[in-house]
């Protein structure tokens, strides 16, 4: 056999020779038998090295992201001609002040160049934390990507891998210290890759979705209200993607990413991407499709205000903000909807909760 | 076949219903779980009943069994059981046996009962608030072998003795069987019953009976089940009988032959053993988990999985599996929920988990069917009530194989190696075949590809404070969420 002399538990075992392998067994206690944790010294003919496995320490697995082709991105190769010559433009004026103000006065000239470094280390430092909260977000998903498939498949392997992954992405979270410890505990015992999945979200993500739950509501509420008092169209729309943008980035801080500018524009684009596959308002949602189709939401707006509709937009958005950050699918829990939003906003509000139960209760319109 | 007649069955349904109904009052007060752990003998009966309470007693580490995981559970205890005249199932005992002395509790020799009631918060706020916060969790632990008797309830004398004979005189059998069916032959069905010819028959039957079961042959298919386990019936006559040629029973025996005084046994036994114990314990169910060792059938070869397959499928179609209405389960108490586990998964490397559990539902696909068909959830699984072994990867001449570490029982033999019980040793059992039916066909003559060895209980280590920590398993709490999970949420 090939390969790493010590073997990643579990991966390795399931890859097994075509050949038939005789029952064997070696004492421990025999001279010729070594026991240890780590070693790398090549064993001679007839010793035996046995390595315990399944309770060791968390070994990092290099987990192997899998590029899917594309084809030649004119848009890219554009923006990056552009940046570029605007980078140009940008150094040559810089370079000209310098030499400008050095021919004026010499201090003024010095004092310029101390400048400029400054700004060229913020900007260094700028496209570090882009760069490091672009990775970041890309890692999420790959956790994302490997819990789901690792669920699907039962895979008992795919599934330590992104635990250890999740673990280690919220090392610096105090507040995630108990969840880790259990989960590292789960690591140790024998439990199936499913399994394994449901209980890193009982563990580790339950209470982060309960506060991803109420950074929601506290929006839907917020734009809800504002909205129904503001007088302007215009402003509604303002404060509706103030909202909306500041829930996407508060979500995927408290699932672990630090999105930048460029790491936000993604993630917008991703939550984008994530309504328009759901339907976008309507489809997909039972609540909304029912409240518009019985003329519910024109009652309930013509009691609460205008206030209602932009507060389900935002709250679609927010639910999709937690689908597209979380780095774990919705297993064994239930996703979050828009009735568990919405629900809140109407409690001081018998009358609209009444309305929403009717909602809740009515069959599905058939069109 | 000639059933049974009528008037009993219709007297024992009867008694059933009474029986529920008065339950189901009782229930009002505080529900009831029965938990049917039915398995043949040397299944893990009872390991695993005793890790069931111990875990839930001292709050052991059950992440998947969920009212555990949450913290809801605020006590579990054993309290008075239901039958007074039942003896109660000794816990301390077998716990005391596994963790001080590092040995496998006794084989059962009489049946005993216990009921643990658990306390807990549910995480429902309606049954929070209807306070309905107590589960009596009612268990019979017994001998599997009195469970080979139950399909014989169904049987009249004469296809007892069909079949019986049909299997003594299978090949696989035939050496083991020859001094019992030497005395068949020397005896004379249609003479005048003599008490010692019934008693050389019937300990001539028993010893076959007991050579069919012992490690090389690994048999299960050894009805009646208390000639291997008489419990305080040993020498009674009602066990001293043996089947007899069928071919000698032509028309009815006459009246004070040999014929007549076996089958007269036989009818007795069926009275008064085995239907009481039946009704008692077996009838009114809620719950089953079927405990099935293949390690052991494995070791022996094809012979002994197709044994066991027939006898679990005989034994699993006494069970009532499916579910009832809820205005009807006033009467009736059927199983809803059924958990086949094969069990002492701990002798193989979790890699080899799945195939031991396809193996598992290749070996009562019959019953699975039956009990789906009927409306009860059904799930399978692998799993190790108690976990003695650790994990580990063993490289020799080049070669890695997934292994697992453990000490082996005195007396345990690999390769010819014989262990004294107190060295570990690092095993690779061998691999099972992806496919199930590889281990079902062929004969003994092939050599079985895996090895399993029966390992000691594992040493527990104590906290600092002196508390011993939990016992380590493989998926009790899976099995756990599923048999009573649903009654603590
Ligand atoms: N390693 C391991 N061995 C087990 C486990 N459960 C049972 N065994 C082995 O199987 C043997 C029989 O287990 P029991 O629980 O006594 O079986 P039983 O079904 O009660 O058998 P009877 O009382 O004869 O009907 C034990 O002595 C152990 O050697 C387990 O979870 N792990
Ligand atoms: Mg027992």
């Amino acid at each position: 056999m090939t390969g790493p002399d010590h073997p990643p538990d579990g991966a390795a075992h399931r890859r097994r020779p075509d050949r038939e392998r005789k029952p064997a067994a070696f004492r421990l206690d025999d001279a010729r038998v070594r026991l240890d944790s780590d070693a790398h010294e090549a064993l001679t003919r007839g010793e035996t090295r046995v390595v315990p496995t399944g309770a060791t320490a968390p070994r990092q697995a290099a987990a192997t992201p899998e590029r899917s082709p594309r084809g030649v991105s004119w848009g890219r190769w554009l923006t990056i001609g552009l940046g570029g010559l605007a980078s140009l433009a940008i150094g040559l004026s810089i370079d000209a002040l310098i030499r400008d103000l050095f021919a004026r006065t010499d201090w003024l000239g010095w004092l310029a160049v101390a400048l400029a470094g400054l700004a060229a280390m913020a900007l260094l430092g700028l496209i570090l934390r882009e760069v490091t909260g672009l990775l970041r977000l890309k890692k999420i998903d790959e956790i994302r990507t490997s819990l789901t498939a690792a669920a699907e498949d039962d895979d008992d392997a795919t599934a330590r891998a992104g635990l250890r992954q999740l673990i280690a992405l919220y090392r610096e979270r105090p507040e995630t210290a108990r969840g880790r410890r259990a989960l590292t505990d789960h690591l140790g015992e024998v439990i199936d890759g499913r399994d394994l999945v449901i209980l890193a979200e009982r563990d580790l993500l339950k209470p982060l979705d309960a506060r991803a739950l109420r950074i929601v509501n506290d929006s839907v509420k917020r734009v809800s209200l504002v909205t129904a008092i503001s007088p302007r169209a215009v402003l509604d729309l303002a404060i509706v993607l103030v909202e909306n943008l500041r829930i996407m980035r508060r979500i995927s801080a408290l699932y672990g990413g630090r999105p930048g500018v460029f790491g936000f524009l993604r993630l917008a684009r991703h939550v984008a991407a994530h309504l328009a596959v759901t339907g976008g308002m309507a489809a997909g949602d039972s609540l909304v499709s029912q409240l518009l189709g019985h003329g519910l939401a024109a009652r309930l707006s013509a009691r609460l205000g205008e206030g209602v509709i932009n507060g389900l937009l935002t709250a679609r958005v927010g639910i999709a903000a937690i689908e597209v950050c979380r780095p774990a699918p919705f297993i064994a829990a239930r996703g979050p909807n828009v009735s568990d939003v919405m629900g809140e906003l109407f409690k001081g509000d018998p009358e609209a909760q009444a309305l929403l139960e009717e909602a809740k209760a009515a069959p599905p319109r058939k069109d | 076949m000639a059933q049974r007649n009528f008037l009993s069955r219709l007297g024992d349904e009867l008694r059933y219903s009474l029986d529920n109904l008065t339950e189901t009052v009782g229930d009002l007060a505080v529900p009831t779980v029965r938990l049917g752990v039915t398995g043949l003998s040397r299944a893990g009966k009872t390991v695993f009943i005793t890790a069931l309470i111990h875990n839930l007693v001292n709050g052991g580490r059950l992440p998947m069994f969920d009212a555990s995981a949450e913290g809801r559970i605020a006590r579990a205890a054993l309290e008075p059981q239901p039958d007074d005249d039942v003896p109660r199932f000794d816990v301390e005992a077998h716990v005391e046996t596994l963790l001080n002395e590092r040995l496998w509790p006794q084989s059962t020799r009489r049946i005993s009962e216990l009921r643990l009631t658990i306390e807990f918060e549910s995480a429902s706020l309606l049954s929070r608030t209807l306070g309905r916060g107590r589960l009596h969790l009612d268990i019979v632990d017994y001998p599997g072998e009195w469970l080979l008797d139950l399909p014989l309830l169904e049987k009249d004398f004469r296809s007892f003795c069909e079949e019986a004979l049909a299997r003594a005189r299978d090949p696989a059998r035939a050496d083991v069987a020859a001094p019992f069916l030497a005395a068949l032959a020397a005896a004379d069905a249609r003479a005048e019953a003599a008490e010692p010819t019934a008693r050389l028959l019937a300990s001539r039957y028993t010893d076959y009976l007991g050579a069919c079961r012992a490690d090389e042959r690994a048999l299960s298919m050894l009805p009646p089940g208390r000639f291997l386990m008489p419990g305080d019936l040993e020498g009674s006559p009602a066990l001293t009988f043996a089947p007899l040629d069928p071919a000698t029973l032509e028309g009815s025996p006459r009246p004070g032959s040999l014929a007549a005084m076996m089958e007269r046994r036989f009818e007795a036994y069926k009275k008064h053993i085995v239907r009481p114990f039946f009704r008692d314990h077996f009838a009114r169910l809620d719950r089953q988990i079927v405990l099935v060792d293949a390690l052991n059938a494995l070791n022996a070869g094809p012979a002994a999985l197709r044994d066991l397959e027939a006898a679990l499928a005989e034994i699993l179609a006494a069970f009532r599996p499916g579910r009832v209405s809820r205005l009807f389960s006033i009467f009736t108490r059927r199983i809803d929920r059924i958990l086949f586990a094969a069990t002492k998964a701990d002798h193989l490397h979790r890699a080899d988990h799945d195939r031991l559990e396809a193996i598992l539902k290749r070996t009562v696909a019959r019953a699975i069917e039956r009990a789906e068909y009927s409306g009860a959830d059904v799930d399978a699984l692998a799993l190790a009530a108690i976990r003695a072994t650790r994990e580990a990867s063993v490289t020799h001449d080049g070669e890695t194989m997934p292994a697992i570490l453990g000490t082996p029982l005195p007396g345990e033999r690999v390769n010819g190696d014989t262990y004294d019980g107190n060295t570990e040793i690092a095993l690779f059992p061998g691999d099972l075949p992806d496919d199930p039916e590889e281990v079902f066909a062929g004969s003994e003559a092939r050599n079985p590809p895996v090895r399993f060895v029966r390992f000691r209980p594992p040493a527990l280590q104590t906290t600092a404070e002196g508390a011993t920590l939990s016992l380590p398993h493989i998926r009790l709490d899976r099995a756990l969420q599923f048999l009573i999970g649903d009654h603590l949420a």
